[in-house]
C-alpha cells in the first residue's frame, strides 16, 4: 500500500470521524509520516459538541408543539409523468390549434431527429426538476449548466439539419412565429409551476431557468410543427429564441423568488 | 429480532398514513419494537426518525436534532468561522427542514437530504451577510468591525487545516469526514456528481498535504 492507496481508501471508503482502517493501511501509517499527519489532522475529536445547546433543546420544544403529519412527496415517476403529460398536452393543443404545415415540408428524417431532440431535451429537463424538487437527489446532470447544454443541443442538431436559405423577410416571419410560439410557453408556465410548488426548490434559480426553458420548448415544438420555413437562421433565431425567452424568463422568476425568500427569512429573523 | 423489528418498520413505513388513529398504533407498534432492538438500531435511524417526524411523532424533531446537529454546526463553523453565525444558521436549518420536510421521501438517505437544505441556508446566510456588510460599507460612518477569528488550539488541527482549502473543496472534506457522508451521498447533497466529488476530495488532499509539508517545515525551521 502506497500514498495513494491510502487517500483512495480515505476519499472512497466509509471513513467518518471515528472510523478505523483496514490493516494494511494501518502498516502504511506506520512508516509513512506524511500520511501519519494528514490522517492526524483530519481525525476529528471524539466527544466535542455533542449535546444540544439550551437554543436547541427550545427549537426542538417548538417544533414539536408545531407538529402536524405530513404526507410525503410523491415517487419521483409521478413528478416525471405530470411535466412530461403538461409537455405533451400543451404541444398537442398547439398543433390541433395551428396545425402540421411543417411536417409536410420536412423530410423524414428531419421531422424524426428534430422531434426527437426536442422530447429527448424535454426529458432530461424534466428529470432535472423532479431531481431539484427534493432535496438531496441524485442528479446525472448539474442543474446550473443543463439549461445551456440543451440549448446548444438543439442549435447543433439544427445546424445538421437545416440550411441557410430564404431569409426574406426575416424579422416579420420571425415574429410572427415568436408571438405564435410563446403563448404556448406561458400556458405551460403555469401548470409547471403548480408541481414544481410542491417540492423544495433550493435553487429558485436553476429551477427556474429550467422550467422556463420546458415551458419554451412547448412552444418551440409547435413551432417546428406548423412553421415550414426551414431556413436555418429562421429555426435558430425565432424558433430556438422562443426557448432561450421562455429560458430566460424563468430565470428572472427565480431570481425574484429567491430576493423574496430571503426578505422573508430577515424579516423571521427581526421577529425573532 | 433485528429481522423483525425491520420488517415491522418496512410496513409501517411506506404508507406514512396521516390519520391520527393510525399513527397512535404505529407509535404503539414502533415504541414496542424500539425498545426491544434498540441496541440493533444504527445509521438507519435518521432515517426512521425522519418518517416519525413525517407521521408527526412529537420526539422526532428532538432525536435528529440531537444526532445531526454537532456535524451540521462543524459544517457551518468551517464554512463561517463565527460560532454565532454558525448556530443561527443551524437552527434556520432546523426551521427550514420543518417546513419541506414532506419533500423527504421514505427509505431515501436522510443525510444527502439535511445536508443539501443546509448547504442552501449557508448560501442564503453568505449572501444575507454580503449584504448586510455592504449597506454597513455605503454609509462610511461605522468603523470597520474587527473579524471575529476564533482561537485555534494547534495550528494541524481540524479547522485550521480546511480554511486553507477552497470553498468547495472545503465543503466537500466536512461533509465526508466530519458529517460521515459517502460520496455518492455528498454528490446528492451538493448537487453534483460522484466523479466531481471525489476530484475535489483528492484536490483537496494534495493541497492539505503541502500545508502540512509546509508547516512541518517551518516548525523544523522555528525550532533550529
Amino acid at each position: 500500500m502506497n500514498c495513494r492507496d491510502l487517500e483512495r481508501i480515505m476519499i472512497e471508503g466509509d471513513m467518518g470521524a471515528t472510523s478505523v482502517f483496514p490493516p494494511e493501511a494501518e502498516e502504511h501509517l506506520l512508516t509513512c509520516l506524511r500520511c501519519k499527519e494528514i490522517v492526524g489532522a483530519l481525525r476529528m475529536p471524539s466527544g466535542e459538541e455533542t449535546g444540544m445547546s439550551p437554543a436547541l433543546t427550545r427549537l426542538a420544544s417548538g417544533l414539536a408543539a408545531d407538529i402536524s403529519p405530513t404526507r410525503p412527496m410523491a415517487p419521483a415517476g409521478f413528478y416525471l409523468t405530470a411535466f412530461l403529460g403538461i409537455f405533451a398536452s400543451i404541444v398537442s393543443f398547439g398543433v390541433f390549434r395551428e396545425g402540421t404545415r411543417a411536417l409536410s415540408a420536412m423530410s423524414l428524417l428531419q421531422i424524426l431527429s428534430i422531434l426527437g431532440a426536442l422530447g429527448a431535451c424535454a426529458f432530461l429537463l424534466a428529470s432535472s426538476l423532479v431531481a431539484q424538487m427534493a432535496p438531496g437527489s441524485l442528479h446525472r446532470f448539474r442543474p446550473e449548466y443543463l439549461p445551456a447544454t440543451v440549448v446548444v443541443t438543439l442549435s447543433v442538431v439544427a445546424g445538421a439539419l437545416f440550411q441557410f436559405g430564404d431569409a426574406t423577410r426575416f424579422w416579420v416571419r420571425g415574429w410572427g412565429c415568436l408571438r405564435m410560439g410563446f403563448p404556448f410557453a406561458l400556458l405551460a408556465a403555469g401548470p409547471f409551476w403548480v408541481v414544481l410548488r410542491r417540492g423544495a426548490i433550493l435553487s429558485p434559480r436553476a429551477a427556474g431557468a429550467a422550467a422556463g426553458l420546458l415551458a419554451g420548448l412547448a412552444g418551440t415544438s409547435v413551432l417546428e410543427i406548423h412553421c415550414p420555413n426551414l431556413d436555418l437562421s429562421h429555426i435558430l433565431v425565432w424558433h430556438v429564441g422562443v426557448s432561450v425567452l421562455g429560458s430566460l424568463c424563468g430565470l428572472g422568476a427565480g431570481v425574484v423568488a429567491e430576493s423574496l425568500a430571503s426578505s422573508s427569512v430577515e424579516l423571521r429573523g427581526l421577529k425573532s | 429480532m433485528l429481522g423483525t423489528s425491520y420488517t415491522i418498520r418496512e410496513k409501517i413505513l411506506p404508507g406514512c398514513v396521516t390519520s391520527s388513529v393510525t399513527v397512535a398504533k404505529n407509535q404503539q407498534m414502533e415504541s414496542a419494537v424500539l425498545e426491544r432492538s434498540a441496541p440493533a438500531r444504527s445509521m438507519n435511524d435518521q432515517d426512521y426518525w425522519m418518517v416519525r417526524y413525517q407521521q408527526a411523532d412529537p420526539e422526532a424533531p428532538g432525536a435528529l436534532i440531537n444526532a445531526l446537529s454537532p456535524a451540521l454546526l462543524r459544517f457551518f463553523r468551517s464554512q463561517s468561522g463565527s460560532r454565532e453565525q454558525a448556530d443561527d444558521l443551524l437552527q434556520e436549518t432546523w426551521m427550514r427542514i420543518h417546513r419541506v420536510r414532506h419533500t423527504y421521501r421514505p427509505g431515501e438517505p436522510v443525510l444527502p437530504w439535511v445536508y443539501a437544505i443546509a448547504r442552501r441556508v449557508r448560501v442564503d446566510g453568505y449572501r444575507k451577510t454580503r449584504r448586510v456588510t455592504a449597506h454597513e460599507t455605503a454609509m462610511e460612518v461605522l468603523p470597520e468591525a474587527p473579524q471575529i477569528v476564533e482561537r485555534r488550539s494547534s495550528p494541524f488541527d481540524f479547522e485550521t487545516l480546511i480554511a486553507a482549502l477552497p470553498e468547495a473543496q472545503r465543503e466537500v472534506i466536512v461533509m465526508l469526514k466530519v458529517g460521515g457522508l459517502t460520496l455518492e451521498e455528498a454528490a446528492r447533497a451538493t448537487s453534483s456528481t460522484v466523479g466531481a466529488v471525489k476530484q475535489k476530495a483528492h484536490r483537496a488532499y494534495e493541497k492539505l498535504r503541502t500545508i502540512l509539508e509546509c508547516r512541518a517545515k517551518d516548525a523544523a525551521g522555528g525550532e533550529l
